[in-house]
Formats: C-alpha cells, sequence, structure tokens
C-alpha cells in the first residue's frame, strides 16, 4: 500500500478521532475547573432580569458594535487588531460552518447537514481570513507592547491555526497552484494532520476562548443585568 | 517455435502486412507512444512514425505468452475485456497474440487445459507473461479457494516461478479488493505480497480499464518490459491522474455548484456529485478520459459518484455516499461520553485540589496572622 494512501486514511480515521477525544477530555476538563472555581450561593436580590442582561450584551457584542466599531475603545487602542481580528473571526466562522466540505465534516458526526454557502464565496472568506491573520501576525510584531506580553504560546496560537487554514485554502486550490504542484493527497494530509494538532492544543491554549467567551460574556451579562447596570 | 516473432506468428495466424500496419498504429496510440519513445531515449532507434516504432518491434521480438489465472473474483475483469468496444485490441489479445491460458476461459476444456498449461510453463520458462486476476486466500491453509485440489497460494507461486512478469489487473489482485474488506474472512492478501521476486503492475478498477489493460500488456510485448509505474506499482500512463483532474464536471465542483441528492436540479443539471460522495478527488485512474463503452461515458458522466475502485481498501475508506471530506468512520456517542465524563471526572478532581490548596493557604493565613497578632 502506498504511505500517501496509507497516511491519509490514518489521519482521517484513527487519528483524527483521537484528537477529537482528547479536546472533548480537555474541554470538559477545562468548562468543569472553571465552573467549580468559585461558584459561591448568590444571596443578593435581583434588581433587573438576568436574562435581559444576556440579551443585550449578545445583541450589542456580537451585532452593533462590530459595524460601528468606533465607538468602541478597544477598536480606538488598535485599529488593526479590531478590524484583522473581526474579518478572522468572521472567516472562519463561514469556512467551518458554511463551507460544503466542512458541513460535510459536521454531517458524519452529527447525523444531519445543512445548506451552505457557494463555494467562491466560502472562498474569499476564507482568503480574507488568512490574510487577516497575516496582518494579525505583523501587527503583534510590529507593536511594541503586543510584543511584549506575546510569550510563545501566543505565536504558537497564530502558528496552530495559521497552518490548518493555509493547508485547506490549498486543498481547494490545488490546480491553480500550479506553480507548487503538490497532489491533493499531500495537501490533504496535511490538513487533516494540522488540523489534529489544533484539536488537542486547543484546550490548553487560550484558543479554548471560543468556549468561554460565550461562558464568560453569559455571566458577566446576567450579573449586569441583575444589577440593572445595562453592559 | 519459441523463438518465432509476433509478426511471424501473425502472419501464420493470417493476419496480412495491411492489418499488421493497422493494428501497429492502434497499439502506437494506446501506448500513447510520441517522439521520446523508450526505444528513442535508449537511442536505439532514428526518430521515426510511432506506427514503425511498434511494428519494428513486433517483427523482431519473439511472441510472448499469457497465462491468466483466476482466484477470488467475480471475473468481472475478463468481463470488461471481452466485452470492451476496441475490437482491434481486444481481438489482438485475445485472438491474435493469444492468451495461452485462462483459468475461467479454458475451464471447459477440463484437463487438457490443465496439460496445455504444463507444457506452457515447461517450453516458456521464465518468458511468459503471467496475469492475476482476484485475490489470494491464505486463511485454513488457502483452502477457501482451490483449483483441481490445488490451493490459489500454491498455484500462483508456481505459476510466477516461471514468468517474466506480472500483471495483476483488478482491486482483488492489486490490492486486496472486496475479498480483503473488513473482516477479510478468508484472510486474501493481493498477489504483490506472494510474489517477491518478479516485477509486478498493478491495473486496479473494480473492474480495471480494459484500455489500461491492453495498453500495459502491449507495453511488455513490444518493450518487453512493464511500462514506468507509480508508487503503488500502477502504470504512470493510465494512472498519472487523478479522475477529479480531468472530471467534465469539474467547472461546477469550483463554481460551487453541487448536486444535494440524486435526483435535484443540481443532479438534473449535471453539477458536481461532490457532495454525493465522490471520490475523484483522490483517485489516479483514467476513466475521466478514457471512460468506459468505447469513450461512451464514465461513473460520473451518467450521474453516479467515484466510488474510488482504484484505490488501496477502497471498500473500507469510508461510505461511499458520505464526503470525502468527511472523517473515515465515526467514534461512537458512547465514547464521545466517556471522553465529556472522563474530562469532567478530572476537571473535578482538579477543583477538589484547588480548594484544599485554598483552604490551606487560609488556614495558614490565620495561624501567620494569629502569631504575629
Ligand atoms: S464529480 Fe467528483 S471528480 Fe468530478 S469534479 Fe466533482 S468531485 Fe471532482
Amino acid at each position: 500500500m502506498g504511505s500517501t494512501d496509507a497516511t491519509l486514511v490514518f489521519a482521517r480515521g484513527p487519528l483524527f478521532y483521537t484528537a477529537l477525544m482528547i479536546f472533548i477530555v480537555g474541554m470538559a476538563y477545562r468548562l468543569v475547573s472553571v465552573l467549580l472555581l468559585g461558584w459561591k450561593r448568590d444571596r443578593v436580590p435581583n434588581k433587573g432580569s438576568k436574562l435581559r442582561g444576556v440579551a443585550v450584551t449578545y445583541a450589542k457584542g456580537l451585532l452593533i458594535f462590530p459595524f460601528i466599531p468606533w465607538v468602541k475603545k478597544t477598536f480606538r487602542g488598535n485599529q488593526t487588531t479590531y478590524l484583522a481580528g473581526g474579518m478572522f473571526h468572521f472567516g472562519l466562522f463561514v469556512v467551518i460552518f458554511l463551507g460544503t466540505a466542512h458541513m460535510l465534516v459536521w454531517k458524519s458526526l452529527l447525523g444531519f447537514g445543512w445548506p451552505t454557502l457557494a463555494l467562491p464565496i466560502v472562498d474569499f472568506l476564507s482568503a480574507a481570513a488568512i490574510v487577516a491573520m497575516i496582518a494579525l501576525f505583523v501587527n503583534r510584531l510590529a507593536n511594541p507592547v503586543l510584543r511584549l506580553i506575546s510569550g510563545p504560546s501566543e505565536w504558537l496560537n497564530l502558528l496552530i491555526v495559521f497552518l490548518p487554514m493555509v493547508t485547506g485554502y490549498g486543498l481547494t486550490h490545488h490546480r491553480l497552484l500550479g506553480i507548487v504542484a503538490l497532489p491533493y493527497e499531500n495537501l490533504y494530509i496535511m490538513h487533516m494532520m494540522s488540523i489534529n494538532l489544533m484539536l488537542i492544543w486547543i484546550p490548553f491554549s487560550r484558543i479554548s476562548h471560543f468556549m468561554f467567551y460565550f461562558f464568560s460574556r453569559t455571566y458577566h451579562g446576567a450579573q449586569a443585568g441583575k444589577r440593572a447596570v445595562m453592559p | 517455435m519459441a523463438d518465432e516473432t509476433i509478426y511471424q506468428y501473425l502472419q501464420r495466424e493470417g493476419v496480412s502486412r495491411r492489418q499488421f500496419l493497422k493494428i501497429c498504429g492502434a497499439l502506437a496510440v494506446t501506448l500513447g507512444i510520441s517522439e521520446a519513445s523508450p526505444l528513442l531515449a535508449a537511442g536505439l532507434t532514428r526518430p521515426t512514425s510511432p506506427t514503425r516504432l511498434v511494428a519494428e518491434a513486433l517483427a523482431s521480438k519473439p511472441r510472448v505468452p499469457v497465462m491468466w489465472l483466476n482466484f477470488q473474483d467475480c471475473t468481472g475483469c475478463t468481463e470488461a475485456l471481452t466485452r470492451s468496444l476496441s475490437p482491434t485490441l481486444t481481438d489482438l489479445v485475445l485472438n491474435k497474440i493469444t492468451i495461452d491460458y485462462h483459468e475461467t476461459l479454458s475451464a471447459a476444456s477440463g484437463v487438457q487445459a490443465d496439460e496445455n498449461k504444463r507444457m506452457m510453463m515447461e517450453t516458456y520458462a521464465g518468458q511468459y507473461l503471467l496475469v492475476v486476476e482476484g485475490s489470494v486466500p491464505t486463511g485454513a491453509n488457502g483452502n477457501y479457494c482451490t483449483i483441481g485440489g490445488r490451493t490459489a497460494v500454491d498455484l500462483l507461486q508456481e505459476a510466477a516461478a516461471g514468468a517474466a512478469a506480472v500483471i495483476a489487473t483488478g482491486n482483488c489482485a492489486a490490492f486486496g479488493g472486496i475479498p480483503m474488506a473488513q473482516p477479510n474472512p478468508t484472510g486474501a492478501v493481493p498477489a504483490y505480497q506472494l510474489i517477491t521476486d518478479k516485477p509486478v503492475a498493478h491495473i486496479p478498477g473494480c473492474p480495471a480499464i480494459p484500455e489500461a489493460f491492453t495498453g500495459t500488456l502491449v507495453n511488455f510485448l513490444v518493450f518487453g518490459k512493464l511500462p514506468e509505474l507509480d508508487d503503488l506499482n500502477r502504470p504512470i500512463t493510465f494512472y498519472g491522474t487523478t479522475v477529479h483532474d480531468r472530471c467534465l464536471r469539474r467547472p461546477f465542483y469550483e463554481a460551487g455548484k453541487f448536486a444535494n441528492s440524486f435526483d435535484d436540479e443540481g443532479a438534473r443539471k449535471g453539477w458536481c456529485l461532490y457532495k454525493l460522495g465522490c471520490k475523484g478527488p483522490t483517485t489516479y485512474n483514467a476513466c475521466a478520459g478514457i471512460k468506459w463503452g468505447g469513450g461512451l461515458s464514465f461513473p460520473i458522466q451518467s450521474g453516479h459518484p467515484c466510488l474510488g475502485c482504484s484505490e488501496p481498501n477502497f471498500w473500507d475508506n469510508g461510505g461511499f455516499y458520505q464526503g470525502q471530506s468527511a472523517p473515515i468512520g465515526r467514534p461512537t456517542l458512547t465514547a464521545a461520553g466517556v471522553a465529556l465524563a472522563a474530562g469532567a471526572v478530572i476537571g473535578v478532581a482538579n477543583a477538589g485540589v484547588n480548594r484544599l490548596q485554598k483552604r490551606h493557604a487560609d488556614t495558614d493565613e490565620e495561624t501567620t496572622e494569629s502569631l504575629s497578632g
């Protein structure tokens, strides 16, 4: 059996599942640890509605502010971080959930699928996300403060997310990138390998904010709503 | 008659010079011979027309007899070959150059065929070409497949010992095919695992494309050796590009237009079959180029996704109708549940340790305070 073929089967099969299981174990561990860190009984009576607080914070954070960024201090502080960061997250979301190839992965894991966007749109957004990542990298490198607070794990985070993205992009365009002339399988192997690495890495890195972001936004929203100070 | 050339043999079979040249032309096309032929490269001949190149080779080379063995197969490769729509080639291979022994086609002749085979192995020892169709069972001492009371392993090794080269046709002979699919009850193995001292060319497919088979065979007859092979021992001429690379639905793939089911609008409009599980992107075969039925059509053109039948383990590499990008197999819900629970348990333990530490720290503080106070 050819080595390429065997490697691809391994990367798409057993290795992927091992990585996925490590990811689940890791995320469950992180979540439970955080939840049990300081869960105190709430003895203060509510002044406002917790639910309202949560709703407002999500509406503002996800639907309103992205389109009027100048009202935010983070935007005024560093536009590159804000815009490239937004572009990157939006692109990534679309690629992972609305790209046909990825929907088929979800379908095989969850048992159901959903309609996807046309490839050219997904393609454009993934290219935009890649460009955004490069901008974020340069920004981190160029900004003295950012560079000062960046340890090895920050650089690694960037790299580990960057790899699946470029290999995935190359995979879709293996023919257009004729200059590189890497066969589809090789790119597919690289894509799967980088995904597997990322899955194992996420729980132990700050990329886990994909989960804790919602966790903390909900918590803080609820706290603000309870005190009737709208976030 | 061991030294008779192919041309002399054909003459004896009643082939005229004109017919002979026609055959040579057809062969040259099959071989894809251009100016840079192996003979040219080796400095053995002057630049000349491809037909003449083949004609010269056939006129000077002794005829190579072919022995065809069938083991754990469906005879689909033989079927495809005998029914292929390129009359010149099939006719040439089956009737003119002749397969001297074919396990299935010769079966009716009984012991006489066996005798013929024995004589062939003696007369042409070290010269004949062995074609294998079907995988070889090694379980139960090889008794899952016996012919005339002898096991397939035994028959294959005996025949391979005197062969000049081996062509394993079809996925079963090349990579084990369906007989080797999990759980492989008969302990089937592909031919090359039992033949280690002879060159083996693979013509995988389910069945093998007749033109790919004859092309490889003819290459051996004309040049006296197997064509250039890839890392899975498949002739590069026929297996050099993926089905996806030459697919007629490729523009739709690039445009993101997919059929979502077999009878939706996309399917009717001939859009890409990727979502329906097409394995074209990782399948190396000539289907999209040579096609089937004399260039009439091939599965994807007819509306069915590629199954990847020319690749190893195609039967076990994920569902046929599951997208190419989907992982192979699926972890059970139980596994996911266990992983979740394991993570939660570690989390609780971690929290417990944290609390203990905190309590220790608190009491330490209190002690320090009371001591200093
Ligand atoms: S039908 Fe299959 S081989 Fe053809 S373009 Fe689509 S994915 Fe590729």
